[in-house]
């Protein structure tokens, strides 16, 4: 069990601060995905971590220890570059033991263990190899080789799996996390593919500015996002916002006029910031919240596009008063460009935003995950 | 049916170059092969035919010219020209890895200098030269050939190392650090052995520089057994001004290792320079 704590970590180039004081703590065995927009600062907070950027200020534990101004290997800590960083001079074997062979491992010592993890990954038959004689998921699998050997307290992986084509992404994704439950230890892993987050993460850090926009589990972050932009972030097709204006609250109930319909979800028994009539918010629907109704019931629109799933159907609408949103319905609907459609949002899966962004935990009934 | 069209005129291009690569081979192929050639013949047979193949070819020519003197004139080039080599490389190897990776203050201004010196021309300081080596004692010795010459060779090896050095993969030295590299380590177990292209063509730049360099060589070495093969070859020609033959073997016994050298390792030449103008 390791325990990696930040404290305050930041980072500037000259006069430009990049990571604006992170706060951050990771324990036992879990496996962290830091998400963002590039530019987000989600690469330089990993390599801060991993010693190869130095920081402006804060601080750094692994177990207790502070490692801020430790060099990149007293830290450790492994890591998983995007172009996997592999010494082209060396073999596969060569590779997977330098670090040893710079820590002064006995050679026999050196040996064992990479073959052992070359057992783990598969790729004892490539030991003689250089990294040149070997396809983009095998060198993937040596660069992780090369961290594993080293028996690190926390993994990190830079975009491990940017380079290599949709299907060798998803089997690498699940070798990854098979690897993590494995060694057990701390994995953090950066990626701006909000998919590989969802379906990686323990715990996604959501960062964008140099900021910790918000921490916590998939799910949480899915359902409960904190401001606009995680809720954004996460989900694809994205969230659709549309404009609304409050008009009040009467009998435990939010009234809100949008386009040209009026909603009246419950509100939270734990709502505590309500807001007053007239205030402008943004309505956050998920394409999978939207209801087709009756003509006359909800907001008019025309269908964009559908793409037919077979198991789902997702169909782009311009609204006739807003923008152009997406709704994801179960099963299959032939839908044309240009058929007329009335749609709302179903009332428990309303996202509230207020004119600052941030989430208004006030009409949204939290969903109940049945395993947890 | 643009292709067909095409076709011909790119085989017409490539004709005319071919011809043209075939007339500039010969060019550099004709003394070479007259001076080897030369030195199989009698000294009748030099003048009577002097573009003629020998009747009976004589290899005791160069067997005779090693020994005459070719031989002192030989070692003093190999010794001058491998050590101040070796220096150059490893010299302008360390300069330009800590040029491109320490950040220290006015380490541009370094680069900036050394990118001046390469401008120095030697002729311009052969007095001050002379006069330091002198001073020293250097006169008539290996160093005080081996010196200037290092001196000389360093501003381009660095500019070269430099450029390289500069596109080397970051990556590859981030990985080093997390494998427990120190600087020193980076360089010797990650950078260096990935940079034998640029190694190698410093080495053969400036030890066809060295290996002809006759100016310096005239004013700091004029004791006889000192001398290196350009200036020897002179005062051989003097000495055995009659002896044709004698003299081209000479020649030819100074020209072989450069070219053999460079036959070897060409393709490292080649591939270093083709990517100096990155």
């Amino acid at each position: 069990m390791s325990e990696l704590s930040i404290n305050g970590l930041r980072k500037s180039y000259g006069a430009t601060e990049v990571l604006h004081g992170l706060d951050l703590e990771v324990s036992g065995n879990e496996f962290v995905v830091f998400v963002g927009p590039s530019g987000c600062g989600k690469s330089t907070f990993l390599r801060s971590i991993a010693g190869l950027e130095t920081i402006s200020g804060g601080s750094m534990t692994i177990d207790g220890a502070d490692i801020s101004g430790l060099e990149p290997d007293r830290r450790g800590v492994a890591m998983v570059f995007q172009n996997y960083a592999l010494y082209p001079h060396m073999t596969v074997a060569q590779n997977m033991g330098f670090a040893l062979r710079m820590a002064h491992v006995p050679k026999a010592e050196i040996a064992r263990k990479v073959r052992e993890v070359a057992e783990i990954l598969q790729l004892e038959p490539y030991l003689d190899r250089r990294p040149m004689d070997l396809s983009g998921g095998q060198r993937q699998r040596v660069a992780i080789g090369r961290a594993i050997v080293r028996e690190p307290k926390v993994f990190l992986f830079d975009e491990p799996l940017s380079n290599l084509d949709a299907d060798l992404r998803a089997h690498m994704r699940l070798e990854i996390i098979k690897l993590h439950r494995h060694q057990k230890g701390i994995s953090i892993y950066v990626t701006h593919d909000q998919v590989e987050a969802m379906t990686m993460a323990d715990k996604i850090v959501v960062m964008r500015d140099g900021n910790i926009e918000q921490v916590g589990s998939p799910l949480d972050l899915y359902n409960e996002p904190v401001n606009r932009f995680v809720a954004g972030f996460l989900g694809t097709p994205r969230m659709n916002f549309l404009d609304a204006t409050s008009t009040g609250v009467a009998n435990w109930r939010l009234g809100l006029k949008v386009g040209g319909m009026t909603l009246s979800p419950p509100i939270r028994p734990d709502a505590d910031a309500l807001p007053e009539a007239g205030a402008p918010l943004s309505l956050g629907v998920r394409p999978d919240g939207w209801r087709i109704v009756a003509e006359g019931d909800g907001l008019a629109g025309r269908v964009v596009h559908a793409e037919q799933l077979g198991r789902e159907t997702v169909v782009f609408i311009e609204l006739e008063h807003g923008p152009q949103v997406a709704m994801i319905q179960p099963g299959q609907y032939r839908l044309h460009s240009d058929d007329a459609i009335w749609l709302a949002p179903a009332p428990d899966e309303l996202h509230l935003f207020d004119a600052s962004d941030a989430a208004l935990p006030v009409a949204r009934i939290p969903r109940t995950n049945s395993h947890n | 049916m643009k292709s067909l069209a095409f076709f011909p005129r790119t085989r017409r291009m490539a004709i005319i170059m071919h011809l043209f690569l075939l007339g500039y081979v010969a060019v550099i192929l004709f003394p070479l092969s007259w001076v080897v050639i030369g030195a199989l013949k009698t000294n009748r047979e030099m003048f009577l035919d002097p573009t003629g193949l020998p009747a009976d070819p004589n290899w005791g020519k160069f067997i005779e010219a090693w020994n005459a003197g070719v031989r002192d004139f030989f070692i003093n080039s190999v010794v001058v020209s491998g050590v101040s080599v070796a220096l150059i490389v490893i010299a302008s190897a360390l300069a330009a890895y800590a040029l491109t990776r320490m950040n220290f203050r006015y380490s541009g201004w370094v680069y900036l200098l050394t990118v001046l010196c390469f401008a120095i021309p030697v002729h311009a300081v052969l007095v001050p030269i002379y006069g330091l080596l002198s001073d020293l004692h250097l006169l008539n010795t290996h160093l005080g050939l081996i010196l200037p010459y290092a001196a000389f060779g360093l501003p381009f090896s660095i500019i070269l190392m430099y450029s390289f050095f500069y596109e080397f993969p970051a990556e590859l030295e981030e990985a080093g650090k997390l494998d427990g590299c120190g600087p020193w380590r980076r360089l010797w177990f990650v950078v260096l052995p990935l940079s034998r292209p640029v190694l190698i063509s410093v080495a053969i730049f400036n030890l066809v520089g060295v290996w002809n360099e006759f100016l310096l060589a005239t004013i700091i070495m004029t004791s006889k057994h000192m001398q290196t093969l350009p200036l020897g070859l002179v005062s051989f020609r003097d000495q055995y001004g009659t002896d044709w033959p004698g003299t081209l073997a000479a020649i030819s016994i100074g020209s072989l290792p450069l070219l053999v050298l460079f036959v070897i390792f060409q393709k490292y030449f080649v591939r270093s320079m083709a990517g100096m103008g990155k």
